[in-house]
């Protein structure tokens, strides 16, 4: 529980948070555009990379039919790309902690990667795309993530911490939550491994019974523990929350996909259900991120020195 | 350390992209020398023809909906697929053609006519089409809107272009035979065709009425075989004599065209 409520107000970082969140929210749009790249199957329909039918900027006469996707998903990801660069420059010149200042190139050098991924899928045959294809699902939600993960690192609660003395995480939550964390992003892959046709449903189903255990495990741990606890509690039943609207939509968006079966193209709901299904699957993740960052800045600090970047602890490693 | 992991990042991206965008030399981009010598012809080619027929009730064709694209909504024709075209227990779009006996003995040579693909109404026209090896496939775009034209072989080098309204015709050859490539236009995803690639000319197509016929049949003894894009295939021996004309139908049965959708939804539960 807090021992003090006052809070900062001009925290060091409010504009660097401001703007990372903003970069949170269009990589958030990117992810649902994505998700109706490959939910209407238009990955292939601009033949050419970097380039659009030869150009940066299509005529609106190009912009037609499954156009619409992938193109409004290659202008997203520049915007994406060029804000996150000036993400880490505006990290790299104003914050004081060194391993914040390396994240912000991280999440660069992470979406550049991320460009050329997708690249490769436009330029890969047919048999090699969902090798392609799978890692740059996997890729685009661990960017996300990490832009999360700077907008907690730059936020107030995130300074506060310094200065305020929570009542200690004791290590085993905090670790439950990182399980939960590699638990998202396993069932991320396997969901696009199933998307992408790389492998059938079992895997995801089976992902999915893990993770649920896994999650309610975690958050029912953290509400026990730290029922006083807003910043942790709050994170901890979004995520149960988030996780029955995911595995509701995760159903049904299988049962579209298999009362689908035979359509001449993709077609609604299978559509919508499918991409709500990745965009609530991203803000689960967002959410436990969130929640692990709180619990291991919140552990005893003994304990923070030692495994966790605590606020001004220059040098240590994220 | 974070700066590890984002060189390692950004490395392993660019080997991907790299081994995406070298399109390696595959096997199969030159012609193949087959050693056979040239098929002579005696003057005594038969004929082989039917009806590829349709029992049972047929599945109901899927709507298309075209409203993503304002050119083809207000395109006329059916939207509808064309997977199991039925028309009074007659059945369409069946590719039928010969294996073994002289077509596989001889090398024959294509016809200097080309073989045409339309993108009409933001349909593929015809659906289901033949070519030999080597004979030039002519793609032609009559919409007022772009395609593009992404056939996926296996045996055949790959290729996706974009084929605005008003270009000129596209002109493809394919150097290895194949039973059937896909194509598809990825910017409306109903538009699907099938070809398939010979190395002789005895193939057929099944029209509306369900007949086929395969002309200029040298004699000799083959292996009839129908191909559907969801009902797969027939095969049955058939003996073709000097001159002789031959009858052969097919039946399908309804039950087959029912398949493939469950055989998608089984495909959805195997494991890797």
């Amino acid at each position: 529980m807090l021992k003090s409520e006052s809070s900062i107000e001009n925290f060091p970082t409010r504009g660097l948070h401001r703007f990372a969140l903003a970069v949170a929210s269009l990589t958030l749009v990117l992810l649902v555009v994505g998700g109706l790249v490959t939910s209407n199957e238009a990955g292939d329909s601009v033949p050419d990379w970097p380039l659009s039918f030869g150009r940066w900027l299509i005529s609106s006469d190009y912009f037609v039919a499954n156009i619409r996707y992938e193109y409004s998903h290659r202008f997203i990801a520049g915007m994406v790309g060029f804000s996150t660069f000036i993400l880490a420059v505006w990290a790299w010149r104003s914050d004081s902690r060194a391993w914040m200042r390396k994240l912000g190139w991280l999440a660069f050098a992470a979406v550049v990667a991320q460009a050329l991924l997708g690249g490769a899928r436009v330029l890969t045959g047919e048999a090699g795309k969902p090798f392609i294809a799978v890692p740059h699902a996997l890729l685009a939600q661990s960017f996300f993530g990490t832009i999360v993960a700077i907008a907690v690192f730059t936020s107030r609660s995130w300074w506060e911490q310094s200065r305020v003395k929570f009542s200690a995480v004791d290590a085993r939550t905090a670790r439950l939550t990182v399980y939960s964390v590699g638990a998202v992003l396993v069932q991320l892959v396997l969901g696009a491994g199933f998307r992408h046709r790389a492998f059938g449903i079992i895997p995801h189903i089976i992902g999915a019974v893990i993770v649920a255990a896994v999650l309610l495990w975690t958050a029912m741990t953290v509400v026990a523990r730290h029922k006083g606890e807003r910043s942790l509690r709050r994170p901890a039943i979004t995520a149960i929350a988030l996780l029955i609207v995911q595995l509701c939509l995760g159903v049904g968006a299988y049962l579209a996909r298999l009362a689908a079966a035979g359509d001449a193209q993709p077609l609604e709901p299978m559509i919508s259900l499918t991409v709500a299904h990745l965009t609530v699957g991203a803000l689960l993740l967002a959410d436990l991120i969130v929640l692990m960052l709180r619990c291991y800045g919140s552990l005893a600090p003994e304990r923070a020195e030692k495994t966790f970047a605590a606020p001004r602890a220059e040098g240590v490693v994220v | 350390m974070l700066k590890k992991y984002g060189s390692m990042i950004v490395a392993a991206a660019l080997v991907a992209f790299m081994i995406a965008s070298c399109k390696p030399k595959k096997k199969d981009d030159g012609p193949v020398d087959t050693g056979k010598s040239p098929y002579q012809s005696k003057n005594d080619e038969g004929t082989i023809s039917g009806v590829i027929k349709f029992d049972g009730t047929p599945p109901d064709r899927k709507r298309i909906d075209m409203g993503a694209d304002a050119n083809c909504a207000s395109a006329g024709g059916e939207k509808l697929t064309e997977e199991v075209l039925v028309t009074d227990g007659k059945l369409a779009n069946v590719f039928v053609y010969l294996t073994g006996g002289p077509v596989d003995q001889f090398s024959f040579q294509p016809p200097s006519d080309p073989v045409v693909l339309d993108q009409k109404g933001c349909r593929y026209d015809p659906h289901v089409l033949g070519v030999m090896i080597k004979q030039t496939l002519r793609i032609l775009n009559s919409d007022q809107t772009a395609h593009n034209v992404h056939p996926t072989p296996k045996n055949n080098p790959e290729w996706n272009e974009s084929q605005p309204p008003g270009t000129a015709p596209k002109e493809k050859t394919f150097n290895r035979a194949e039973t059937l490539i896909p194509v598809k236009c990825n910017q409306h995803p109903w538009m699907k065709a099938n070809v398939g690639v010979l190395a002789h000319p005895c193939f057929s197509v099944s029209a509306q009425d369900g007949t086929y016929t395969i002309k200029n049949v040298p004699p000799g003894n083959y292996t009839l075989v129908t191909w559907h894009e969801t009902m797969g295939e027939q095969k049955t021996q058939i003996t073709v004599g000097a001159s002789e004309k031959k009858t052969q139908d097919f039946t399908y049965k309804s039950s087959v065209a029912y398949a493939p959708t469950s055989l998608r939804v089984e495909a959805a539960l195997i494991l890797p």
